[in-house]
């Protein structure tokens, strides 16, 4: 009787495979976007914003937690946004919204587009597309 | 009762495109759809055409969209339709004729799946059969239980979308045999569900597990199989 316990290795299971390695970055993507949302608008109220919580502020320091979109808050103190560590944590969200938000957008073009050569160049856009939000993203947060 | 039935009617060989032809027949509450279509076949139009084989649920060649949903027509009673009643063919493969469809590119993803056993080892010793415990039948039991009506699949948004998409029955026919410890080539059908139309374009929808005449929980099944490529254990 086959008792032995059966596991595959990450080649024999197929996750070399680029499509399922995105599928999966997917969901730890989103995961990991709750958890730098949640330490932007900890960290806002760790540097004393109190009034400023209406939900266009809460939306700024959770999104985009750096010192272009504080300035327009009222929260008395810039300094400590533009420190390294916010801009790193900016950095970090702003990569990973990123590539989340393009791969759903490639993955819902391919329920439409199911030739081969449509979904290369869906691909060619996205990665396009991806690059330049990416370095827009990180040129105002960097230079801010 | 007097039933209603809309019928969706196409006729290749004149019709450009598919309408709609309503039938008002005399039908017992306890009769089943497929006797109120076998009924106007038989006494009012004879050129309806439509599948049935067993007519008891277990061959399912009968899947249809009865007033927008996907059930065997053997299997679903006048009384638990009502007395107006659509009926169209499943949707997301082409229409053949009337409520019959094109089932080669569902049974062409089913294919993809090695639906077959695969086990290249010696026989045990006795050179008997392969055994399994309770314990391990019990584990893919659920997936033995498709009929291969179609009625998941073609219930499924995504494959409404693009018919690449390998669809639930045929990750439910992996499922099978993914998990059957005697089975040896998990990793080759993994590899193919691991592609760009395999699991990847299943999005939770939940139409299939809704859609399935034989009860089986598809889209649990198909998050087994996802766990199985995240994981690689196939216990």
């Amino acid at each position: 009787m086959t008792t032995k316990s059966r596991t595959l290795s990450i080649k024999q299971r197929g996750l070399t495979n680029f499509e399922s390695i995105m599928w999966i970055f997917t969901r730890l993507s989103a995961l990991a976007m709750y958890a730098l949302i949640l330490f932007g608008m900890i960290g806002a109220l760790v540097m004393g914003a109190r009034e400023q919580m209406n939900f266009a502020d809460v939306m700024r320091w959770a999104f985009m937690p750096n010192v272009t979109h504080v300035q327009s808050t009222e929260v008395p103190d810039l300094n400590p946004w533009s420190n390294p560590f916010w801009k790193l944590t900016a950095s970090a969200l702003l990569l990973v919204a990123v590539a989340h938000g393009v791969h759903g957008l490639v993955v819902i073009a391919d329920d439409y587009i199911t030739s081969e050569g449509g979904r290369k160049f869906v691909r060619l856009l996205s990665i396009i597309m991806m690059a330049s939000m990416s370095l827009m993203g990180l040129y105002i947060i960097w230079t801010s | 009762m007097e039933v209603t039935v809309k019928i969706f009617r196409y006729n290749p060989e004149k019709d450009q495109r598919g309408n709609y032809v309503t039938y008002k027949i005399e039908a017992d509450e306890n009769d089943r759809v497929l006797d109120v279509l076998e009924y106007i076949k038989g006494k009012t139009d004879g050129s309806l055409s439509f599948r049935r084989s067993c007519a008891h649920g277990v061959c399912g060649s009968d899947a249809m969209r009865i007033n927008g949903r996907n059930m065997l027509a053997c299997k679903v009673l006048i009384r638990d339709v009502g007395a107006n009643i659509t009926v169209e063919p499943i949707l997301g493969l082409k229409v053949k004729k009337d409520l019959i469809v094109d089932m080669e590119p569902f049974f062409d993803n089913y294919r993809k799946m090695l639906p077959y056993f695969i086990n290249e080892s010696p026989l045990p010793a006795d050179g008997r059969e392969r055994l399994q415990s309770p314990e391990h039948r019990a584990r893919f039991d659920e997936t033995t239980k498709c009929i291969l009506c179609a009625a998941c699949t073609t219930s499924c948004p995504s494959f409404w979308a693009s018919d690449e998409y390998y669809g639930p029955a045929a990750i439910v026919t992996a499922h099978r045999f993914i998990f059957d410890s005697r089975d040896e080539a998990a990793d080759k059908r993994l590899q193919v569900l691991a592609e760009t139309d395999g699991i990847a374009r299943c999005h939770t929808a939940y139409n299939c597990t809704e859609a399935c005449p034989r009860e089986i929980k598809i889209t649990k099944a198909i998050g087994e199989v996802k766990l199985a490529i995240i994981t690689g254990k196939l216990d």
